[in-house]
């Protein structure tokens, strides 16, 4: 008896054994993300692109179908910081990094320093220069090297309703001396409206206006010098200038591109918005009450008569050190971003790029491009006299740590506890110290 | 399993070698645990404590600095003041959650509620749903203008309330943990209090002792270990609270600084900073302050219960 439970305990605990060790197996292999599936037969070079720019996967699917020797597969990893964290890690790792990468200006030159994108000059991209926008060139440009291709831009306007200034008899601004007079007194008169919000936290608008009006606060070309000058007169008379608005609650202190700040937009308590031109596919699924009342406008001039244009954003398109192909890589940069069969995709939703690519700004169709919550009108004639007059920047190389401390260190702004020039000086403070421990060369002053 | 002790002794080495394989076939039973423990625990604090030895700078490399990491972790008047403010939060969060959770733990075991076992899957749900999500739901539930409990708010007389303004931060990401972690506490305190013998709760009311006196005299004593028990696992989980402030930073950058609490500094510090050296070594720090905290609590409640 006790024989033949001893064989079927036994029978039992292997089976056990094996169900427990089937179940290990089967958890840890359904943790892991999928592969990519391979293209049976392919003999083509094979390239990975990492973007998050919806609808994207229009123009990738176009470029595989006219260069059957490259098979470009494209992972959206994250928008933005997602992105830039795993590129980091990956090439740090060594390994795992794609070969082409949707990349921010703004970002592009950490990665220029850690040497970790390569000088396409070596593969012939110089013959495509001229086709773009000057400042977007020299943007992704080092020295004599070109380091990544020009893709979109965020050319900026002041978008209004044109019904709502109609009706509080407000006339659009052409100087920032009269966008603050005009806040003023739309607020004094009707408490409940503004002119515009005001989101100091978003640091990538507030440089951008910082820019055009020539309160630009680094300066960086490469290696190991930076100046950092968030406190000189110019930087200051900028904080002052919004500091007045803010105090007067003539501006709305609602944090940018969210739900919040869209509803006051379609309810009419902001009856404008200082913004770019991709805005308009961020914005459109949220209105209701507005479709089509929304025009453009050339952005503000700090002296009249002026014509300086702002930028907010836009992607880079770089090519990585690990990268297998970086010949057949870069013909896909190439092809994404100087062609205008990739434009002719990407100009048109859900992607609604933005471009740097002379051919496709000069073009008179684009110039009466539509999009429905601007009704009939042209937007885009606005933004495209912009998109060649953003001034020219330096960005320097740490703008993820910048990037993350400016919610903390404006949301006081924002909560109405500190003023602009004071959050400026302890934002000074930060990105110096920052700056000093990761071993930098700094300077603070002296930029114009 | 006493029938062992009467068989023959003619098997006796039969029995022991079968004795002997059920041990090691138990063993078995541990390698993947042990396995996972090994590449999941122990392997990534063994590298977290390796790195925290080395500094990354962004010009100039990777260098060895010892334990001048740790200096500067000790030295840092964010992380400290991180510390602080979890601590404050644990020690109005948890004797909250457990009071709630004991009153309902106590009103199912008296077995007054009709349906109890629906009414306790239902209390119970929260901790089933993945803190992330819960966080994005509380962000839609909480929304300053179009949230229903705004709405609800303002019918309440508080219009205009923003739940995520510097003031009220706090006291809403106490609510939502709460919300997330009653059930489960709930549900170890009723199984404890099942355990309670009847006979004793018996003797208690035929002394004459009220339903209140026969809870939080008889009942209550009898399941202070499930309660010790909970309240280590509770400060733990308090002092290492992220999910439900980076989740709500991502929507309300405004109202999460980038230190709200320490382990959200220690991330910010790796990622965005990409100092990991340092981050490893504030890492470690948090880390020790954790044990240091939880163990006095455990210390301080058996000191309680001998005294």
């Amino acid at each position: 008896m006790r024989r033949m439970t001893d064989r079927h305990s036994r029978l039992r605990d292997r089976i056990a054994l094996g169900v427990v060790a089937v179940t290990a197996v089967a958890l840890f292999t359904v943790g892991s993300t999928a592969a990519q599936p391979s293209r049976a037969g392919a003999a083509c070079t094979k390239i990975t692109f990492w973007a998050w720019v919806p609808g994207i996967d229009r123009a990738v699917k176009a470029f595989n179908q006219s260069h059957p020797s490259i098979c470009v597969t494209l992972s959206d990893v994250g928008a933005g910081s997602p992105e830039y964290t795993k590129l980091t890690q990956a090439l740090k790792a060594g390994s795992g990094a794609p070969d082409v990468a949707e990349v921010e200006y703004d970002e592009l030159p950490s990665f220029e320093l850690t040497k970790d994108v390569l000088d396409l000059t070596q593969y012939g991209v110089n013959s495509v220069k001229g086709t773009f926008v000057p400042w977007a060139w020299k943007q992704v440009s080092l020295g004599s090297g070109v380091y990544a291709l020009p893709g979109d831009a965020g050319p900026m306007a002041f978008y209004y309703n044109s019904k709502a200034l109609d009706q509080y008899k407000v006339k659009v601004p052409t100087t920032w001396a009269e966008f603050s007079s005009e806040a003023l007194a739309l607020h004094k008169a009707h408490p409940g409206v503004y002119l515009s919000n005001f989101s100091p936290t978003d640091l990538q608008l507030l440089m951008a206006l910082m820019a055009q009006a020539g309160a630009w606060p680094f300066q960086y070309t490469g290696g190991s010098k930076v100046t950092i000058d968030w406190t000189g007169p110019k930087q200051t008379a900028f904080a002052n200038f919004w500091q007045k608005l803010i105090d007067a609650h003539a501006v709305n202190p609602t944090t940018d591109v969210s739900t919040t700040q869209f509803a006051n937009m379609d309810r009419g308590v902001d009856i404008g918005w200082t913004s770019s031109a991709w805005w308009p596919s961020y914005f459109a699924p949220d209105v209701k009450k507005t479709m089509g009342d929304w025009r453009a406008s050339a952005l503000p001039q700090w002296k009249a008569g002026e014509d300086i244009a702002a930028n907010w954003g836009g992607s880079a398109y770089p090519v990585f050190k690990q990268s297998q192909h970086p010949k057949e890589a870069t013909e896909f940069a190439t092809w994404l971003n100087a062609t205008m069969d990739s434009w002719n995709i990407t100009k048109t939703a859900p992607s609604l790029l933005f471009p740097t690519f002379k051919p496709l700004l000069d073009s008179p169709s684009f110039k009466n491009f539509t999009v429905s919550v601007s009704g009939s009108s042209h937007p885009y004639e606005i933004f495209g006299a912009a998109a060649s007059k953003a001034p020219i920047v330096e960005w320097p190389p740490f703008m993820t740590e910048a990037l993350a401390d400016a919610p903390t260190a404006f949301a006081p702004v924002q909560n109405g506890k500190e003023t602009l020039a004071a959050a400026f000086k302890k934002f000074q403070d930060t990105l110096v110290s920052y700056a000093k421990s990761q071993g930098f060369d700094v300077s603070t002053g002296g930029t114009s | 399993m006493s029938t062992l002790a009467i068989r023959r002794p003619a098997v006796r080495s039969r029995r022991s070698s079968w004795a002997q394989r059920r041990d090691r076939r138990g063993l078995w039973f541990v390698v993947p645990f042990t396995l996972l423990f090994l590449a999941f625990l122990a392997a990534p604090l063994g590298y977290a404590a390796y790195e925290s030895l080395f500094r990354d700078q962004l010009i100039g490399g990777r260098s060895y600095v010892g334990l001048a990491n740790y200096h500067a972790a000790l030295h840092d008047g964010t992380f400290w003041s991180g510390v602080w403010h979890v601590a404050l939060f644990g020690a109005i969060q948890i004797p909250l959650m457990l009071a709630i959770a004991f009153f309902f733990a106590a009103i199912f075991d008296l077995g007054v509620a009709r349906f109890g076992p629906f009414w306790r899957a239902i209390f119970f749900l929260p901790f089933a749903v993945p803190a992330v999500v819960a966080s994005v739901m509380w962000n839609f539930l909480l929304e300053p203008s179009f949230g229903p409990f705004t709405h609800f708010a303002g019918f309440l007389g508080f219009p205009n309330t923003d739940f995520f303004s510097p003031g009220l931060i706090w006291p809403t990401i106490v609510v939502i943990v709460i919300w997330e972690w009653t059930g489960y506490n709930m549900i170890i305190l009723y199984t404890a209090l099942r355990s309670v013998p009847r006979s004793v709760v018996e003797a208690a009311v035929l002394d004459g002792a009220s339903l209140f006196k026969v809870i939080t005299r008889v009942k209550l004593p009898m399941v202070r270990p499930a309660i010790v028990m909970l309240v280590f696992l509770n400060v733990i989980g308090a002092l290492q609270l992220f999910v439900e402030p980076q989740i709500l930073g991502d929507f309300y950058p405004t109202a999460i600084s980038n230190h709200f609490t320490p382990t959200i500094y220690i991330y910010n510090q790796g990622i965005a900073g990409q100092e990991y050296g340092i981050a490893s070594a504030t890492a470690v720090m948090l880390a020790i302050v954790i044990i240091f905290i939880s163990a006095s609590v455990l210390l301080l409640t058996r000191w309680r219960r001998h005294a």
